[in-house]
């Protein structure tokens, strides 16, 4: 989130595309039905389902899945068309924005509604609201990234947003909801296969910067892998590291994947599971870190499998992330009961069998304490440095100091300072950034600027035109010594940038220049290193819309895409259509989270949702001869197929089927109930959702596209 | 002396049942009885509305007036409360009552006997107070601590209100101003239809 939860209470207009926090993120609305009461504030809900958000909006737009994009082309060709950009923050603070219209030109209300099935009054009529009632906040989760072309739904997004000038003022921003308490934890760790910790990358100078801070030689973890080229290779991800396994596309590795460690992740989030579970079985060792068994753990066939039970986040202390970019520490209520262990005993073992704990632990003492402070002293990019565990557990014991609308505490013993610290915070004076690219406020006092980082001059592709990339003169924060852009810092202290100086001498020299460590650049609209360098839509991979393919075909296929080839064009095929007629898409109930195995393991949880289901409209089910709680089976073009209730409702439309993905424990119409270890199978157990959605990766992130495959259903 | 009640803001109620699960978590209720629920009408469709229901701890509660065992007694603060020691599960209480607040054990096809269970306002039971069989009966007495309802405590968008009516009334007064007008209030246009 650029802004906060509690920012949102600022704003004067909202547009959720992809998000639905009733469900997703309850205690989000609080903020955000405080606006809609205090500031009169329009609630524009995009999604294919009228949501339990939808109730509450006072526009709703059904769109059809996967045409995000365009509709978001569509608002700003209409914005401009208007007249209604912020002329002054796009001289001042964006780049490539007559390329940006070039491209949205083709965007008219009556191509979007031909695209996306909105009417085109009803995207003029959404345009006005934004244009009339700024600052907007834009939210949007996993239902705008979870496509083949989610990188260029996102980057719609943000452009919106600089159209119209909300970026870096309270109430505006791009405020992406991540989920429970460590999301943005974990991610800011990169939990990724791309990157080490804090988005350093896995350059030689990424992987040297983080082994001066872990005080280990470069070489010695050199000597860990097969050789230094496979240092820098991003490896497979989450979505598809199966196919390491199966092998049944090629990889790009010189063996198969063999061993397996899933700590904290049920795996039937990932899309196409019976994929996964042939993997399972497949796999010499396969290990299991979870407070409750997970659906690997009864779904693998083989005795190829370990379960490692860990204590739940109320049985261990340590710092986490929220959403608002704010560090907290949780505290532990009570030690870990039965047998198990939390996360930080069970690393221990796990490394000291290993053999490596003098390297590991160098600078880890005192746990967790040390973790946080050694993560912090690295992550310098991401500005974690400032927030020690001492600052973080004074915030916890005095948050009632803190206001509830600014987040800023008045008085006491952290007045001035924000709350949880919001990252950037760049020193241990600094009082963190509530609302990031703000330059109304000093750098020393949470402000910034957009940041410069893909150099200082840009010569485009589409246009030959050479633009300067950062901030035109007179755009600065309060007391910067230059007056406009200028690059990030280098050299201050020799051979080092802002990134890697781990005296952090450049960071303070920065900031008592009033300037802003990574330097005062133009937020770009044209990204020359992807495929789409301004985003346009594309057609879903598996799309209802054989005509619009011919006009907005897909990719073509990626080669080594981490690690393992990729099928784009190959894949699209207009005749799906035929045999899969209905959109699936899928989404999440506020009584379960995740993959559901800790939640349905709740008797009280699991008796308000006691059942897997499928929505359907009722026109389609009179349509197909379905009643409303018959079983039907529903069936995807890779062969999965799950056999669930239907659920008739208005939610959806007569060509959309939706899946809640948390259940587990059924896979293609068997219980597999008895596979559980005795004693510890779930209250509730039903088909995984993910069983049918359908083959599809982003061209950048290679994210699974769960969100516009195709299937068919019929009564079971 | 004060007079409890609860307020349900429909404007504000999100349909998570957040409420739901901390009154059964923190009392302990049996699977299959609901102290609280949330309704929702017209799902899916465009005048979607949801609220939060439980016992209302009415004025005048029509349970008292049909027991035949006067098991079910209300205190000074307008808190209902029922001794299931004295209860026979007849249900004439879950006949009476407008809400269905009343709850009976679950068990065969034809239901199951025993003694009423229901919303206690986090205020326990006959039983003395902080005592383990009060705890055992009817659940935590939160009321006796000076705290609200666990319900009204979990709610994330402060849709639900307990307390004393008048703070009640004042906190829902000043939030249908903030709106502009008392019109949006669900159930006003009902009750006072627009004219010509």
């Amino acid at each position: 989130m650029t802004n906060s939860l509690n920012d949102m209470r600022h704003s004067k207009s909202f547009i959720f595309i992809g998000s639905n926090p009733p469900e997703a993120h309850p205690v989000s609305m609080q903020h955000i039905l405080h606006a809609k009461e205090k500031n009169n504030a329009p609630i524009i809900v995009v999604d294919p389902r009228r949501t339990k958000l939808a109730a509450k909006a006072t526009d709703f737009v059904r769109i059809r899945p996967g045409t995000d994009a365009a509709f978001m082309l569509g608002l700003i060709h209409e914005v401009i068309a208007n007249g209604w950009e912020d002329k002054e923050f796009i001289r001042t603070r964006v780049s490539g924005y007559e390329e940006l219209v070039e491209v949205a030109k083709a965007y008219t209300p009556e191509e979007v509604e031909d695209i996306t099935g909105i009417p085109a009054e009803q995207t003029r009529h959404v345009a006005k609201v934004l244009a009339t009632n700024r600052p907007t906040s834009l939210t949007w989760c996993m239902g705008g990234t979870q496509h083949s072309i989610g990188s260029s739904i996102v980057r719609t997004f943000c452009l919106l947003q600089l159209v119209l000038g909300n970026m870096g003022k309270s109430g505006g921003g791009t405020n992406i909801f991540r989920g429970h308490d460590n999301v943005q934890g974990s991610t800011d760790m990169c939990i990724l296969s791309h990157s080490l910790p804090a988005y350093y990358g896995l350059s030689e100078g990424a992987w040297k910067h983080w082994c001066r801070v872990w005080d280990v030689e470069f070489d010695w973890i050199v000597s860990r892998f097969k050789s230094q080229e496979w240092m820098h290779k991003s490896g497979f991800t989450l979505a598809r590291w199966y196919e390491g396994v199966n092998q049944e596309e090629k990889i790009h590795q010189y063996t198969p994947i063999k061993a397996m460690i899933q700590w904290g992740c049920g795996s039937n989030s990932n899309s196409q599971f019976n994929k996964v579970k042939q993997a399972y079985d497949k796999l010499d060792l396969l290990v299991v870190v979870d407070p409750f068994p997970t659906m690997a753990a009864a779904a693998c066939d083989t005795d190829n499998i370990y379960l490692l039970p860990s204590a739940s986040q109320y049985e261990t202390s340590g710092s986490v992330t929220s959403t608002s970019r704010q560090i907290q520490w949780r505290y532990k209520v009570v030690d870990p009961v039965h047998n198990s262990r939390d996360d930080y005993q069970i690393m221990e073992m796990l490394v000291k069998k290993l053999g490596f704990a003098d390297q590991f632990y160098k600078n880890i003492k005192e746990v967790p304490e040390d973790i946080t402070r050694e993560l912090g002293s690295g992550s310098l990019t991401i500005g974690y440095n400032g927030q020690t565990p001492e600052r973080i557990k004074k915030h916890m014991e005095n948050w009632h100091t803190f206001d509830i609308d600014t987040l800023q505490a008045k008085g006491g013993p952290c007045n001035g300072e924000y709350y949880g610290m919001p990252w950037p915070c760049w020193t241990e004076e600094h009082p963190g950034t509530p609302i990031l690219y703000d330059i109304s406020k000093p750098v020393a006092e949470g402000g910034l600027p957009f940041r410069n980082r893909f150099g200082v001059e840009k010569t485009y592709d589409s246009s030959g035109r050479t633009e300067n990339q950062l901030a035109a003169k007179g755009v600065c924060n309060p007391f910067s010594e230059v007056d406009g852009g200028y690059p990030e810092f280098s050299e201050v202290v020799p051979g080092t940038n802002w990134k890697t100086d781990l005296s952090q001498e450049t960071l303070r020299a920065a900031i008592a220049r009033g300037m802003a460590p990574f330097g005062n650049a133009r937020a770009r609209c044209v990204v020359w290193d992807f495929p789409d360098q301004i985003p346009i839509h594309r057609e879903p991979l598996h799309s209802p819309r054989p005509d619009l393919i011919k006009r907005y075909p897909t990719y073509k296929d990626k080669e080594n895409h981490y690690r393992v080839d990729t099928r784009f064009e190959s894949e699209q095929n207009p005749d799906l259509v035929k045999e899969f007629p209905y959109v699936i898409t899928t989404g999440r109930m506020v009584e379960h989270m995740g993959a559901g195995a800790e939640t349905r393991s709740n008797k009280y949880l699991a008796e308000l949702q006691p059942d897997m289901y499928a929505e359907v409209n009722p026109a389609l089910a009179n349509n197909l001869g379905i009643r409303d709680g018959q079983m039907i089976w529903i069936e995807s073009p890779e062969g999965g197929k799950i056999k669930v209730k239907a659920f008739l409702t208005e939610r959806v439309d007569d060509k959309t089927i939706f899946l809640p993905y948390h259940f587990a424990g059924v896979l293609m119409g068997e219980s597999l109930i008895d596979k559980y270890p005795k004693g510890h199978e779930p209250y509730v157990v039903g088909e995984s959702g993910n069983v049918v959605t359908n083959y599809g990766y982003d061209i950048i992130t290679q994210i699974q596209a769960t969100k516009d495959g195709l299937c068919k259903i019929s009564k079971a | 002396m004060a007079r409890v009640k609860f307020l349900c803001d429909v404007e504000r109620c999100i349909d998570c049942s957040g409420c739901v699960i901390a009154c059964k978590e923190g009392n302990h209720v049996p699977v299959g009885v609901n102290r609280r629920r949330v309704i929702t009408l017209d799902q899916g469709k465009p005048e979607e509305k949801s609220i939060s229901v439980s016992c209302m701890h009415c004025a005048d509660a029509p349970c008292i007036a049909v027991c035949p065992v006067d098991a079910i007694y209300q205190r000074d603060d307008g808190i209902v409360l029922v001794s299931k020691k004295t209860c026979i599960g007849c249900g004439y209480c879950f006949m009476a009552c407008p809400f269905g607040a009343p709850q009976f054990p679950s068990g065969s096809v034809f239901g199951a006997r025993g003694a009423m269970d229901k919303c206690t306002f986090c205020a326990g039971g006959p039983e003395e107070t902080f005592s383990q069989e009060e705890k055992h009966l009817y659940g935590q007495n939160r009321i006796a601590e000076g705290k609200v309802p666990l319900c009204a405590g979990m709610c994330a968008t402060k849709a639900l209100l307990a307390g004393d009516a008048d703070v009640v009334a004042d906190v829902y007064r000043e939030r249908v101003f903030t709106r502009g007008s008392g019109v949006n209030a669900w159930g006003w246009s009902k009750a006072y239809p627009r004219k010509g």
